[in-house]
């Protein structure tokens, strides 16, 4: 038990991580050629518009479903919707947000980008403080696009073209049906004026989303409404990211490498449950975290990946001396 | 003839000087090797080295360019990718003090005194070609224009007294930043992304074999003392660092060995100390001394001679050149417990979990008899340990070798109610 204990906290998660991201890739993006179908309750950007997707992202179907009339909406014929908010709660808090850090296609797609980036030796860029705290509230306002648009739409007060307004200016509608080589998406609605305006906006999202994440470390995950919407039902996932202050000196190795910029990763000593609403759950911090168990990562409350000094030398190549070659 | 004029000459005062240091040295490093059980083999290599360089006045790096510094937040990762040496000058010698006491006012800290003492001597046996001198306590600032008064080359590198805030972070990593752009011209020396990761991974080795060894002395069985880890992590000050990776691995191995054996460094039911407070720094091993002669055992500190200096450690996601820099910073500010800084809850949680780790029964606060800032936070550092349940004993002194008589029964008396304590529980 102490070996494979030992062998997970020393483990390169960085590897482990870059397999599991593209296995989740072809599993959400080309499941349909593989008959898998995980339904249409995903909690993450694994976009309805890709044809062959083997799992559908659920802000397209819960964006239908608000935008019934509002008689509708609070029938019994609702039930429905509510069970496919129970379905999305339960995929969600089987692994919490490891889905924005292990699945998520879209975040994947960021984390090739920065590969690129580095690939080219050209250095990340990060908000300053305060930009970052004005930044990361847009993602509560795309929440609320998600919610009020189709809900207006059921009421009469928006046209039918914002049932799904969100779905317009996200990347994910775009890029990802890429991979199966349709470009339909790529063009710009006409056929009102509201409908012109959203597409629009989701072409310059788009360049937005290459651009941005080519300078920025998980540009996009920062103002994604699914984070937002993990956020509030985290506190009732099994995988929490657990944090014990006492053993924390702050140091800041774990926000240097947060790719989301949490400062109180390092900062707060006080809490133990340490997952905040920009989270992804990558664990890039645990790995990073040179003290034993100031970092871990619990399922039930059981340390399944834990902060090790061991295994941070290891990670960091510096438990043996470089060979010189000169 | 000549040689008999030679002979029969009055010593210079550098060579008195050097006499005094010498003893102050020989007496310190006696005591160590004799007045306990046998100590580890490998620690034969530190003593012959503090022999050598403090007694008979050897020097270690004749080829190299020697970056002085005048505090422990000047990176080492970056002279070393500079291929220069980092010597630490913070110095404990009591002959140096008296010499720093013409100098500075008489309640100064007597590590600036000797420090600046030193300086007035131009006296070194490494003698440095640049000094850093960072802007950490109000004494060491000022003794930075002091020294370049007197004709040395320094760069006043400059520390925030706060590093909760943002805005902290961002000033140091720029006077980071700027520290290394002024000492890579000043030492004509391009810093490369190669060299610099080389520099951050064998001070990461460093760190990582002290890691190592710090932790044996978790167990029941004390494989080493206190003093004697106190001369490993001194020696760090100024040695070389591939000597030191490799003497320390010796002394690894043998102390993993002493682990199995149920080697005892002391005795079997010694307290066990955390010790905290200003550094101790050969040879004014004065405290740690007393305490392990009373019968108790230094099992932690919280110092920045030792612990602090190897404690943190860097990790860079990205290995680019401004990264690795930044990175290198903040090792340097955010983990420090230094108590220059407005706060100190880091400092009591720190002293707190060694406690709890290192299975510790009491804790010894040394304060320089002048060092402000230790002494200020005295009180805080009491209350917290008092609502821990840890005792502690807060002690006073400098660098004379008077007052012995009366610390000794200070120390000895906490040592005995640190084993009733025991007997009552």
């Amino acid at each position: 038990m102490k070996k494979i204990k030992d062998f997970i906290n020393n483990a390169d998660i960085r590897k482990f991580r870059f397999w599991l991201q593209i296995f989740f890739f072809v599993l959400f993006v080309y499941g349909g050629y593989f008959a898998v179908n995980l339904g249409n309750k995903i909690p993450m950007f694994s976009c309805g518009f890709d044809r062959e997707a083997g799992g559908m992202c659920y802000f397209l179907p819960l964006q239908h479903q608000l935008a019934r009339p509002l008689d509708v909406l609070f029938s019994v014929a609702s039930i429905s919707v509510l069970i496919g908010f129970l379905t999305f709660l339960l995929w969600f808090i089987v692994f919490n947000k490891a889905w924005c850090g292990y699945a998520c296609p879209l975040g994947t797609m960021q984390d090739w980008i920065t590969g690129l980036r580095k690939r080219l030796g050209i250095r990340y860029s990060t908000y300053t403080q305060p930009q970052f705290n004005k930044l990361k509230k847009i993602k509560y306002i795309m929440l609320a696009l998600v919610i009020l648009a189709p809900v207006g739409v059921g009421l009469g007060l928006l046209g039918g073209e914002w049932r799904t307004a969100f779905c317009e200016i996200c990347p994910g509608r775009m890029i990802t049906p890429l991979f199966v080589g349709d470009v339909s998406q790529w063009s710009l609605d006409f056929s009102t004026k509201s409908a012109m305006v959203l597409t629009t906006l989701g072409l310059m999202v788009t360049g937005l989303f290459f651009v941005g994440s080519f300078i920025k470390k998980r540009f996009f995950c920062f103002f994604c409404p699914m984070s937002a919407m993990h956020y509030i039902f985290s506190d009732a996932a099994l995988i929490k990211l657990k944090k014990d202050g006492d053993k924390c000196t702050k140091c800041g190795d774990c926000y240097n490498v947060c790719d989301m910029q949490i400062k109180d990763i390092a900062d707060d000593v006080e809490s133990t449950n340490i997952l905040r609403d920009d989270c992804i759950l990558c664990m890039k911090c645990v790995a990073a975290c040179p003290e034993d168990d100031a970092l871990h990562v619990d399922i039930l409350n059981m340390k399944v990946f834990t902060s090790t000094k061991g295994g941070f030398s290891k990670r960091m190549e510096m438990d043996k001396l470089e060979e010189k070659d000169d | 003839m000549t040689k008999d004029v030679k002979k029969s000459k009055i010593e210079t005062p550098k060579e008195r000087q050097n006499r005094h240091k010498a003893m102050e040295a020989a007496m310190v490093l006696d005591k160590i090797k004799h007045d306990f059980k046998e100590p580890p083999k490998a620690m034969n290599y530190f003593y012959d080295l503090y022999e050598n360089v403090h007694c008979k006045q050897q020097a270690l790096h004749n080829d190299k360019v020697k970056v002085g510094t005048m505090c422990i937040q000047v990176p080492s990762e970056i002279i070393y990718a500079l291929d220069a040496v980092p010597v630490r000058l913070c110095n404990g010698f009591y002959t140096d003090d008296d010499i720093g006491s013409d100098l500075l006012p008489a309640k100064s800290c007597p590590l600036v005194k000797a420090t600046v003492g030193q300086f007035s001597s131009y006296n070194f046996t490494d003698k440095p070609d640049v000094i850093i001198s960072p802007t950490t306590c109000d004494q060491k600032a000022k003794s930075g224009a002091i020294i370049e008064d007197m004709g040395y080359s320094v760069f006043d590198m400059e520390f925030p007294r706060t590093k909760e805030s943002e805005e902290s972070r961002e000033y140091w990593r720029r006077s980071v930043r700027k520290f290394t752009k002024e000492l890579s011209s000043d030492l004509n020396k391009k810093l490369t992304k190669k060299k610099l990761k080389e520099a951050i991974k064998k001070v990461g080795y460093a760190q990582h074999l002290y890691h190592k060894l710090n932790i044996l002395r978790k167990n029941s069985h004390l494989p080493i003392l206190g003093t004697d880890m106190f001369l490993v992590t001194n020696a760090f000050f100024f040695d070389k660092i591939d000597n030191w990776i490799e003497a320390t691995t010796q002394l690894l191995k043998e102390t993993e060995q002493r682990v199995k054996d149920e080697v005892n460094a002391a005795g079997k039911r010694s307290p066990r100390i955390v010790y905290t407070g200003s550094p101790p720094i050969f040879p004014n091993l004065k405290i740690p001394l007393l305490i392990e002669q009373s019968d108790a055992v230094i099992v932690a500190d919280e110092t920045c001679s030792s612990n602090r200096m190897f404690n943190d450690m860097v990790s860079v996601d990205e290995w680019f050149m401004y990264d690795m820099v930044d990175s290198v910073a903040d090792r340097y500010l955010k983990g420090c417990t230094c108590p220059i800084f407005t706060k100190n809850e880091d400092r009591k949680r720190r002293i707190v979990d060694l406690v709890r780790e290192y299975n510790a029964e009491g804790v010894v606060y040394q304060a320089f008899a002048g060092c402000q800032v230790y002494e200020m936070e005295q009180r805080s550092v009491l209350e917290a340990m008092e609502k821990e349940g840890i005792p502690i004993l807060y002690i006073e002194t400098d660098y004379s070798p008077s007052h012995l008589g009366q610390l000794t029964t200070r120390i000895e008396a906490f040592v005995e109610s640190l084993k009733n304590r025991r007997r009552k529980k």
